[in-house]
């Protein structure tokens, strides 16, 4: 028994060692300055690489806050989007319900390639292309879904009872949702939040196509990194794009009071 | 009569609904038609299936998609088998779980393009392992390390999306898993079950519609996934994603049918992993609830 416990215990470890070990990689890479092609290890560490970053002659900070800027509209539009949306599949039953849910799951289901070559043409012709807006637009869909089922799901378990209680309180339609309602949705719109922005965040193919190079947002400044280049430049930029993500994900979780209940919305 | 209700709905839904239909539905119809040749800018506007017999015919078309299907079998069961296992683990080890949870939440907030890029700083034939590999006196020189990336076997590639799906599948399994285990599982001890007999009859069963949900999604991506094939994988055959890219820049404007057409492939595959995977959940939904 006490043996299993310990296999156990191993499995467990080297798995999580897999999981991090690569991060571990792009910190001694993003640090190197000289590092033979045979060498386990750095000979010399050194700033080269990020003091290149934060130089006016890479586009990290500019490209850094195009990613931000259009993830944030993203993320604050699909709010507004997902909320009522939510509220519809969560607590009304209406003719065509089965549709709509199959609906709104479709920027999962079908690949984002298709989408992307299909539509491109239309943006095109009506001046979208090579616009933030257009990239905007063109995430906006994709990250919809993630919000509506977590929207969705709270309100099947908050149910009507609290409106109708402030109802019989004579609150109007925008009271009883700014003071009943919207304290309920708020750990779901900071995890339906976080995942929007990180969907949105690393999304290449839409933006490279809708964008045409004009867009540069971080995960098209990369893209060309991942088999050539300046590696430690490329790990630089890498830790840059997960810190992001990171720092607003745990930021944003230490706000929530209880973090094990929101995990249950997280994905999906 | 349209109930006052369904009115309701649907005005809570219009928002929702018309960004969809129009900014992603809309272009997958806009592929459809081009894929059935309509395309105004060269001249052509009649409906046709040609390009599809066009595609299925070439020689490319079958290679293309078993090999964007073995990047994707292999891939989700892998990290679907692995990712259960870790959800497993989790529920009956004693690790903090604040650390847990804060380690396998880590590869989910990493993009897929930085995930490429850190397998191939260890695993590419001048990476971390081959480096290693030499110190240790394995290998004489770097070359002979065995090739991850740009082959046949696209190992790198499914190496990338079991690093990332692990995680993605153990989060969706285990808050499931978490819930079964408290409540049925201790009864299932209390009437001398034994672990291997919670785990087996108890709760893989009741974790079923999670593991199918998770996998179909991974299964999804990873089959229209562009940017790591497209990055790092074979000269030959390419997969399905890229094969219709390739296309879809082609100079010659009548390639774009044809792209459109691959396209229209990868998605039907994709909906009906998705179906099959709705038809099961029903079906172990209708078996335990």
């Amino acid at each position: 028994m006490y043996r299993l416990k310990a296999l156990r215990r191993i499995v467990l470890i080297s798995i999580l060692v897999v999981l991090i070990f690569p991060f571990l990689v792009l910190v001694v890479w993003s640090f190197s300055q000289g590092w033979a092609s045979n060498a386990l290890l750095p000979s010399e560490f050194g700033l080269r690489g990020w003091r290149y970053l934060f130089s006016t002659q890479s586009a990290m900070l500019s490209s850094l806050r195009v990613s931000i800027l259009i993830s944030l509209v993203v993320t604050v539009l699909g709010l507004i989007i997902c909320i009522p949306a939510g509220k519809a599949l969560g607590s009304y039953s209406f003719t065509g319900k089965k549709v709509v849910e199959i609906l709104v799951l479709a920027p999962i289901i079908i690949p984002t390639v298709a989408v992307g070559m299909g539509i491109q043409i239309v943006f095109i012709r009506y001046g979208l292309a090579d616009t933030l807006l257009g990239v905007i637009l063109v995430h906006l869909p994709i990250v919809l879904p993630y919000g509506i089922r977590i929207f969705a799901s709270i309100y099947k378990a908050l149910g009507t009872k609290w409106e109708e209680q402030a109802k019989t309180l004579k609150a109007n339609g925008w009271q009883r949702f700014w003071f009943t309602t919207l304290p309920f949705l708020f750990p779901g719109m900071i995890s339906a939040g976080v995942l929007m922005f990180n969907v949105s965040f690393s999304q290449y193919f839409l933006t490279y196509l809708i964008g045409g190079g004009k867009i540069i947002t971080l995960p098209i400044l990369l893209f060309p990194f991942v088999n050539s280049g300046d590696r430690v430049v490329a790990s630089g930029l890498s830790l840059v794009f997960i810190l992001t993500s990171l720092i607003l994900m745990f930021a944003i979780e230490k706000i929530i009071t209880d973090p094990e209940q929101k995990t249950n919305f997280y994905y999906l | 009569m349209v109930s006052r209700d369904s009115l309701k709905a649907y005005l809570y839904l219009s928002p929702a609904l018309s960004v969809i239909l129009i900014f992603f539905l809309g272009g997958f119809v806009l592929a459809f038609i081009q894929s059935l040749g309509y395309f105004p800018a060269i001249g052509q506007e009649n409906l046709t299936v040609r390009y599809y017999g066009e595609v299925f015919r070439k020689p490319e078309f079958f290679r293309s998609l078993r090999y964007t299907f073995y990047i994707a079998i292999v891939s989700t069961t892998i990290a679907t088998v692995i990712g259960t296992m870790l959800a497993y683990y989790l529920l009956r080890s004693s690790v903090k779980k604040s650390y847990i949870s804060f380690l396998y939440k880590f590869p989910i907030a990493v993009p897929h393009l930085v995930a490429a890029l850190m397998i191939v700083f260890i695993l590419s034939q001048g990476g971390i392992v081959s480096r290693l590999f030499l110190k240790v006196g394995l290998i004489s020189n770097t070359a002979s390390f065995p090739a991850f990336f740009y082959t046949q076997n696209a190992l790198g590639i499914i190496l990338i999306y079991i690093w990332k799906e692990i995680p993605f599948v153990t989060f969706m399994v285990y808050t499931v898993m978490r819930n079964i285990h408290t409540k049925l599982g201790e009864a299932a001890t209390n009437l001398k079950a034994s672990p291997g007999q919670v785990l087996f009859h108890v709760i893989l069963p009741l974790c079923m519609p999670s593991i199918i949900s998770a996998s179909a999604i991974v299964f999804a991506y990873s089959f229209g996934a562009f940017e790591v094939p497209y990055l790092l994988g074979a000269t030959y055959p390419k997969t399905m994603p890229v094969w219709a890219y390739l296309n879809f820049i082609s100079a010659d404007l009548s390639a774009r049918p044809i792209a459109m057409v691959i396209n229209m492939i990868v998605s039907l595959v994709c909906a009906v992993i998705i179906f099959i995977y709705y038809l099961s959940t029903k079906k172990y939904f209708g078996k335990w609830s």
